[in-house]
């Protein structure tokens, strides 16, 4: 684990999610109900880098605002299936690409009204 | 919510070609190939001291027993989403004009992607996709209210 696992630029523009060793399940035959799962290991490291595109999604009737910016996100990641003698590693960050992304705040539930009067 | 990865060798070149809708026909013919890893991990650490390690305990979401006759205030776990809840969800896929948080009753700094796409390597040497639309990451950072008192947390979906 680096320092801290999410991170921010001073600026706020750009997070970091690094954390390693997370036990996660490999799954193939997943979403089938009975898909047998074995157990495995992530590390992984994902950069958020906002643009200058603001967005805001907001239901009063389902209480929720969420106000930031669109963005993109790269990650590269590496998995251990140990049962099965597996291991992946991705290509280096720079090389990965989303189709969406978003970062910024959101408001909801109860933090919705008094949100409203800022 | 899933780490796919296309276990069919690919070659190299094919990094390079220009993402295409024959490209992405391609990729959802060999989709179900995929061995994908359903990475449903919801981690979390106090904010903001702590740092989110993979390893911590998982929080009782079960509400303590008062002693002493004290007010019961229930569970100090996040509330879901209610009407995401109700057939049995606790997130929907990101996009715009959706609701991007696992949590209700939250307040603070989020951020979702979704539909990565890259290659990678594994220990064979083989050289394989990775990415569906439905591979998607977040994180959520700030306060929420349970137990009739507002948490600080961490979380990440991966």
């Amino acid at each position: 684990m680096p320092a801290t696992g999410l991170t921010f630029s001073a600026d706020g523009n750009t997070a970091t999610l690094q954390m390693t060793n997370v036990p996660i399940i490999d799954q193939p035959r997943w979403p089938a109900l009975d898909a047998e799962t074995t157990p495995a290991v992530m590390d992984f490291r994902l950069v958020f880098k906002s643009t200058d595109e603001p967005v805001k999604y907001e239901d009063p009737t389902r209480q929720y605002r969420f106000e930031g910016f669109k963005a993109g996100a790269q990650l590269e990641a590496t998995m251990r299936v140990p049962a099965i003698d597996f291991t992946f590693t991705t290509d280096p960050l720079e090389t990965s690409r989303c189709d969406f992304a978003v970062m910024g705040t959101e408001v909801n539930g109860k933090y919705y009204e008094a949100a409203s009067g800022r | 919510m899933a780490l796919a990865l296309d276990r069919q060798p690919t070659v190299r070149t094919r990094m390079t070609r220009p993402y295409s809708h024959e490209r992405r026909a391609e990729l959802d013919l060999n989709r179900r190939r995929w061995l994908k890893l359903g990475v449903a991990s919801l981690l979390v650490a106090s904010w903001p001291g702590r740092l989110l390690h993979a390893q911590s305990p998982p929080l009782s979401c079960s509400p303590p027993i008062p002693p002493n006759h004290a007010p019961s205030n229930g569970g100090p776990c996040p509330y879901p989403i209610p009407w995401l809840d109700k057939n049995g969800n606790h997130n929907q896929s990101p996009m715009p004009d959706v609701e991007l948080s696992n949590i209700y009753h939250f307040q603070g700094k989020l951020a979702r992607c979704n539909g990565f796409h890259g290659m990678g390597t594994d220990n064979k040497g083989h050289r394989l996709a990775w990415g569906t639309p439905t591979t998607d990451y977040s994180y959520m950072a700030g306060e929420y209210w349970a137990a009739r008192q507002a948490h600080h947390a961490i979380f990440a979906h991966t």
